[in-house]
């Protein structure tokens, strides 16, 4: 089901409207596992089955580790976990993602094998609810969360409606709590995240899938040379697009859980006003960022070993997060320009140290502009469907192309070029604020006359219920 | 371990929150009430859109012994269904799309090992022998979500064709904004390579997706001059790519044409296996556009050739007086009023195309 289709409307409303009716919180936590399931099975029922399949192993899992009377018993338990996990991963994802490789290994060597096309499909928000269910186990490990002896309620943590299939990465140990006993509205919440709702869908389907989704599919699909200004423009349109496509997401889930009692902590924080790619990953899908560092960063080591193999590590840990996005090699690519920015910006900050003029305010602003660009250039190889097609669109950008072709119409120019503008604008307004206080500076008329016109368009919009970009992941 | 505690709370900021809301809301729906208003002023009315929503339902109506239109949007505004039931016996189902072409739905049926039944199969050849583009990609796009409609898409199509009914402003590729935006008077750059601009809305559609012309569009004015100076933009192949040498691209066209050529025999004598049967049909067109079509597709090098490879019926609107006798008010589709005794008078000719022996 998505966030914005007709029948999330009817669900949400049906949902919310006996929720908050019931009186017993067990039946309460009974409703929303069921409507979290119904939620997920309309797309495709089987795969329900799938989700509590993870599900039930970590449960089962998490409670040997935590009864583990050695510690090389618990490493077992959760190695066991983590096994369980990444092969059903690796199955649905990655399987003939592999098998091709492995064709194109062997092909080297000159031996000829045409592997079998694995006719899977994958279930969505695959990438999501293992991580959530997985959080589960490596926490409890760790020892940052106790064991729960309910199932239905570890479930629910899997499978909570608003952040199952696109995220935030919410943790069991974040999670959990919030199930002990029933939540109490504070006042304002259920309305605040309504307006959150509002300004979700907003940033998905008018930014996103109406002003910003047009150019960047011409520009993307365009076989031929293109004009250096039409590729920026489109590869800024997917910048934005992917932004409010994602952060949408997040922003209606946050919105979803609040209206239910529940707090998911924010997923991004105003990223296009980063400055350096490391201030980047603070502010750019937070939940998989904080996954990646807490559970393969610092057990590799991260920076313990010396500047060498913390570099090394950054370079995994970004190839493991290109790769968690998709099975090709473009995305490995995307992950690794970021590992190598990281790398690059850990050597200079060695070499400016906490010099005076690094903190001036026309350095910081160049390097926030420059992260942009660059996180532009990379988003060239996430969206492009192979490399030639990539290579294309950089040469186009970089003006190394003697003649290339116009391909996009004046006014879809002036949309990316108006929302890029107002984004970043937005960004860096914001870079060191959140949200939540800038509502409450805000004049009332003018919060009111927001909430009306982010309504309007939705309504003008009408929309063709996309799906969500980061669905597919 | 934080488990009976929640270590993490989001601010709720403070403001008159209950008030907001409430004035937002009425407000939004204040709004939507004047530009419905708005819309019907400009003589708009409730009408379903034609999603693939709509085609995915009609297309699992289908049964193995049916009869099913497919094709571009002639055969969506010129059959008229009730004429169809009474001649033919039967109600066929209407998967004509506008703006396709027909060759993925006529593959995915003859893909389809339960289907023995009839397809009448509109050809313009300059849309049939389309070798990929937009074309083909509506035809796919109706197909895949056929294939992969989810419960809940299948639940919001039912909702949203209850509010497309009752709310005249919810018509999308026409009053959406996305549309609004494209209307935008902007010129464009000297030398922008853009697709020729799609014709502006002119028809009402019901559940069974039968398309009548809107009446406005039907009468000479300038909604009618706006469709007919779309159509020969739109009817006219667009140059070779600037990054292809034309003989590279002219090749590739003609290879593309041949295989389709062979992939509709293909296609048409695997449902003939199963004992369906397919008639080609060459609906009205008229003025400009007809001189256009008949000099960009001879007749000799498309329908005539397609039927001697497919060796199956074709009924070509001109060889027949009665059927040649109606004039399309914007040259390439027929008025309501008119389709319905156009249809009344093909069902004699279907009905002895389909008795004819194949090949014969």
């Amino acid at each position: 089901m998505l966030f914005n289709s007709l029948i999330f409307v009817v669900f949400f409303v049906v949902v919310v409207g006996t929720y908050w009716t019931l009186q017993s919180w067990s039946a309460r936590k009974n409703l929303l596992l069921a409507a979290s399931y119904l939620f997920y099975g309309a797309w495709n029922p089987p795969f329900a089955l799938l989700l509590f399949a993870t599900t039930a192993v970590d449960f089962f899992l998490g409670g040997r580790i935590a009864a583990a009377a050695t510690p090389a018993t618990r490493k077992a338990w959760t190695t066991a976990s983590v096994v369980t996990n990444l092969s059903m991963l690796g199955f649905f994802k990655y399987g003939n993602f592999l098998l091709l490789n492995f064709q194109w290994l062997l092909a080297r060597v000159g031996v000829v094998y045409q592997p079998p096309h694995l006719d899977v499909f994958l279930p969505i928000g695959i990438s999501f609810y293992t991580f959530h269910s997985l959080s589960y186990t490596l926490d409890v490990y760790r020892g940052v969360c106790a064991p729960t002896r309910s199932l239905r309620d570890f479930t629910l943590a899997v499978s909570f409606f608003p952040q199952l299939v696109a995220g935030p990465i919410v943790r069991a140990a974040d999670f959990l709590p919030q199930l002990v006993t029933p939540p109490v509205l504070k006042p304002g919440q259920f309305a605040w995240g309504l307006l959150l709702m509002t300004l979700g869908l907003f940033q998905k389907t008018v930014l996103a899938d109406t002003l910003l989704a047009g150019a960047a599919d011409t520009v993307f699909g365009y076989g031929g040379p293109l004009a250096t200004l039409d590729a920026w423009t489109g590869v800024l349109a997917f910048a934005g697009q992917i932004f409010f496509d994602f952060a949408g997401y997040s922003t209606c889930a946050i919105g979803a859980a609040l209206c239910l009692g529940f707090h998911l902590k924010d997923n991004f924080r105003f990223p296009y006003a980063a400055i350096g790619f490391s201030d980047f990953w603070r502010r750019w899908h937070i939940s998989l960022s904080t996954f990646l560092r807490d559970f393969l960063y610092i057990p590799l080591g991260g920076n313990r070993s010396g500047a060498i193999m913390a570099g090394v590590n950054l370079l995994i840990v970004m190839f493991i997060g290109g790769l968690w996005h998709g099975a090709a090699w473009t995305f490995v690519v995307w992950g690794l320009i970021h590992g190598a920015f990281l790398v690059i910006e850990r050597m200079l900050r060695t070499v400016v140290g906490e010099a005076a003029w690094a903190k001036s305010t026309v350095v910081r602003v160049l390097s926030g502009l420059a992260t942009y660009a660059i996180v532009c250039l990379a988003w060239v190889f996430f969206r492009a469907a192979d490399f030639p097609s990539a290579s294309r669109l950089v040469n186009a950008m970089v003006g190394a192309l003697a003649k290339g072709d116009a391909i996009l119409s004046t006014r879809e120019i002036l949309q990316v070029g108006i929302v890029t503008a107002l984004l970043l604008l937005a960004h860096w307004r914001l870079r060191d604020t959140s949200i939540e206080a800038t509502v409450a500076r805000m004049p009332r008329w003018l919060l009111g006359a927001t909430w009306t016109a982010m309504l309007c368009t939705i309504l003008l919009n009408q929309g063709s219920g996309n799906a969500f970009i980061y669905f597919q992941f | 371990m934080p488990l009976s505690t929640s270590s993490f709370e989001r601010t709720i900021p403070d403001r008159p929150w209950p008030r907001l809301a409430l004035v937002a809301a009425s407000l939004a729906l204040l709004a939507a009430i004047a530009w419905e208003a708005r819309v019907r002023t400009w003589g708009y009315a409730p009408t379903l859109n034609d999603t693939s929503d709509l085609w995915a339902e009609q297309r699992g109506r289908v049964q193995p012994d049916s009869y099913v239109i497919i094709g571009d949007s002639r055969p969506h505004f010129d059959l008229d269904l009730d004429e169809l039931e009474r001649g033919l016996g039967q109600r066929p189902i209407q998967l004509a799309l506008d703006g396709s072409c027909a060759y993925p739905v006529l593959a995915d049926l003859a893909a389809d090992g339960n289907f023995h039944g009839t397809v009448i199969c509109s050809i313009v050849p300059g849309m049939f022998f389309a070798p990929g583009g937009p074309l083909i990609a509506n035809s796919e796009k109706a197909l895949k979500r056929y294939h992969h409609w989810t419960p809940a898409q299948r639940a919001s199509h039912q909702l949203a064709m209850f509010a497309e009914e009752h709310l005249a402003f919810l018509k999308a590729e026409e009053l959406d904004l996305p549309s609004l935006l494209a209307r935008l008077p902007i010129s464009n750059r000297a030398a922008v390579h853009l697709g020729p601009a799609l014709p502006p809305y002119f028809n009402v559609i019901d559940r069974e997706r039968r398309a009548r012309m809107w009446e406005q569009a039907a009468l000479a004015g300038p909604l009618q001059t706006r469709i007919k100076e779309g159509w020969i933009p739109l009817f006219t192949p667009p140059p070779p790519p600037s990054y292809l040498p034309q003989d590279v691209f002219l090749k590739g066209m003609g290879a593309a044409v041949e295989k389709r050529f062979h992939d509709t025999a293909a296609a048409v004598q695997k449902l003939r296996a199963r004992g369906g049967r397919v008639v080609f049909v060459r609906f009205p067109n008229s003025g400009e556009l007809r001189k256009h079509e008949d000099r960009l597709t001879p007749r000799i090098g498309a329908w005539t050739r397609l039927l001697n490879e497919t060796k199956a019926p074709g009924i070509y609107f001109s060889d027949h007086p009665e059927l040649a006798a109606f004039d399309c008010p914007e040259w390439s589709h027929l008025s309501a009023p008119d389709s319905v005794e156009f249809t009344k008078r093909l069902v004699p000719y279907i009905t002895r195309a389909l008795s004819t022996p194949a090949g014969g």
